[in-house]
């Protein structure tokens, strides 16, 4: 980006911020970021422009020609599988006139073709076609004028991340130690996972650092908000016992949040049945993953900014489906300061009978999405606290507690010989996640490099 | 084949009622009006080429419910907990455009397509949300009352306007 074009913080902005900083150590944040226009303006830039955004997974688009149409913050990208078989990130924006090229969400197409003035390119981002090339164009170096690439894409065990800055570290160095807990997750199985159909798409009038947050490693508030999925069975491992496990600062922003017994004799890997954990090739993990993913119950977590998933055990019919593992994986797309779309995958490990698979689909869509027994109550709150920090004496004067966890507020500790990255507290009344996610997002948003 | 005139005012009667159970929220007695093999079916829908044969996922859904999946959910919504509808939302369905067909040698059993137009209304809040689309429902005799056997819900929408969808359609 051309450094005059970067927006200065607002004085009024920067203060709001430096306030919530100044706070967040005693455990207070503050209401007004989240819903707030200068600050929204700012996260596209200083957020979502510089960080790791998560457009695809490749068994979305598993042939060549194979494209989605995709965003990061409000701009919107062709994530596409070239001809020659390579996956790459294409601005949706004709370099002409600055047109939309791509008319559908998901399709097949070796080129686009902008409709204003015809402009055609190759699925490569090339400019192949200019009408009436002679007359009109008969000087233009056509090789000048392909479409704009995302400065930088990489892919990870099939999930295809971009960033809009070229100096962003490397994903595997920004994810620190949550790339660690992602490795053990998706290297259970040789064959790594593939999504389950197409993504639902829905609105929610809601910040998204509070989605962020509540994935984060908000377990306190099964208790009260999800109760009733305890009441019909779909959750059964108890609320109490869920609560033990671990919730991990695993740097950048990234948290990370484990129900798990690693007393127990029997492996758990997050329930699922034996003939799925005879497809797991445990060589792929080193002793201490392992260790982790054996007494794995529940694992729930973010990617710094917008990227959450959750894996464990849930039941979609409890008086006739066992509780079957599930895998969901959703991106908060900021569309405004008080809204989100939710992009939510169901994925599963691809080695996999279709028979599992459409039974993990039942139950992650029974429970979280648009109509999840969990998810139907999550927007409720995250929209009330969205439209009260919209309010001129809120913004100003409101502190929120997020103490819970920290020195003489409760049971939780720090695991001081903890084994795996990150910093580790046990049980999970602790929201040391939360605050981690805030310090990393406020470092982001007050940095001037 | 054709519906005669009787059966095909009797389906529409039957609809009429049964959305009349669901905007007053007694779903208990809605739940009376399903078959035991009842499916309730919302694809995912995704803009596609104007080639694409359907724009309907038929592997991604946003509700996939049997008769004793739609008891849970009716019990959850009797609940104390269920906060998704506390307050409760005001919907209204309007349907229209009823179309219906029969096999001749299945006199109990019709299918029809109906248009419907879903208000939801919340709270004090003067903005609400509509849902668009087309049903498609397969009623059947049980014991000489009809009952609704499939439903399958085509969305007029891609990305759903909604924060949740803790109402029936």
């Amino acid at each position: 980006m051309c450094q005059e074009f970067k927006s200065p913080l607002s004085k009024r902005a920067r203060a709001m911020l430096e306030d919530f900083q100044a706070s967040l150590e005693q455990g207070i944040s503050k209401i007004g970021v989240l819903n707030d226009e200068e600050i929204h303006q700012a996260e596209l830039e200083r957020v979502f422009g510089r960080n790791w955004n998560f457009l695809a997974h490749e068994s979305e688009i598993p042939n060549k020609n194979d494209y989605v149409l995709r965003s990061i913050g409000d701009d919107t990208f062709i994530v596409n599988r070239g001809s020659d078989g390579e996956i790459r990130v294409l601005l949706d924006v004709c370099p002409h006139r600055g047109a939309s090229i791509c008319r559908a969400a998901k399709g097949s197409s070796s080129h686009f073709q902008c409709p204003y003035h015809g402009w055609t390119f190759k699925n490569n981002g090339d400019l192949v076609g200019t009408p009436s090339f002679k007359d009109a164009y008969s000087g233009l170096d056509r090789k000048e004028w392909g479409l704009t690439q995302a400065p930088r894409v990489e892919i990870f065990h099939g999930f295809v991340f971009a960033t809009l800055d070229e100096n962003c570290p490397d994903l595997k160095e920004s994810l620190a130690g949550m790339g660690w807990y992602l490795d053990m997750i998706f290297s259970l199985q040789d064959e790594g996972m593939e999504v389950l159909g197409e993504p639902q798409r829905f609105i929610i009038k809601a910040n998204w650092k509070i989605a962020a947050e509540n994935f984060s490693g908000d377990d306190y508030h099964l208790m009260t908000l999800h109760k009733s999925t305890y009441d019909i069975g779909v959750m059964q491992i108890p609320l109490r016992e869920n609560m033990k496990g671990y919730h991990i600062q695993a740097g950048n922003g990234h948290g990370i949040s484990f129900s798990i017994d690693l007393e127990s004799k029997d492996p758990l890997f997050f329930y699922y049945p034996e003939e799925i954990v005879k497809t797991f090739n445990l060589e792929n993990l080193s002793e201490k993953q392992l260790e982790l993913a054996r007494g794995s119950r529940v694992c729930v977590g973010n990617i710094f900014p917008n990227i959450s998933f959750l894996m464990l055990p849930l039941s979609p019919d409890p008086k006739n489906v066992p509780p079957t593992p599930l895998f969901t994986w959703r991106v908060w797309q900021p569309k405004g300061k008080d809204e989100i779309e939710v992009w939510n995958w169901f994925m599963m490990y691809k080695n996999t009978s279709e028979e599992f698979k459409r039974a993990s689909y039942r139950a992650a869509m029974a429970s979280f999405g648009i109509a999840g027994t969990f998810e139907l109550d999550d927007a409720i709150p995250w929209e009330t606290i969205t439209r009260n920090a919209k309010g001129t004496f809120a913004k100003k004067n409101m502190k929120l507690n997020l103490q819970m966890g920290m020195e003489g507020m409760g049971t939780a500790k720090q695991v001081m010989e903890w084994p795996f990255p990150g910093i580790a507290y046990y049980p999970r009344y602790e929201e040391g996640n939360q605050r981690h996610l805030y310090r990393h997002y406020l470092k982001e948003m007050l940095s001037e490099e | 084949m054709k519906v005669p005139f009787d059966l095909y005012q009797e389906g529409i009667e039957f609809f009429l009622q049964e959305a009349e159970l669901i905007d007053d929220g007694k779903f208990r007695e809605w739940l009376e009006l399903m078959t035991e093999d009842f499916t309730y079916r919302i694809p995912v829908r995704v803009t596609r080429e104007k080639a694409a044969p359907t724009e309907f996922s038929d592997l991604a859904s946003h509700m996939d419910e049997t008769k004793n999946t739609m008891e849970m959910r009716v019990i959850r919504a009797y609940s104390e907990y269920n906060w998704a509808e506390d307050p409760v939302s005001r919907t209204r369905h309007f349907l229209t455009n009823f179309r219906a067909t029969m096999d001749e040698n299945a006199e109990n059993v019709i299918q029809y397509k109906t248009n419907f137009l879903l208000y939801r209304g919340k709270f004090d809040l003067p903005t609400f949300q509509f849902l668009s689309g087309e049903r498609h429902d397969t009623i059947r005799r049980v014991d000489g009352q009809w009952k609704i056997s499939k439903r399958l819900i085509l969305l007029d929408h891609a990305t759903i306007p909604m924060n949740n969808l803790a109402i029936f359609i």
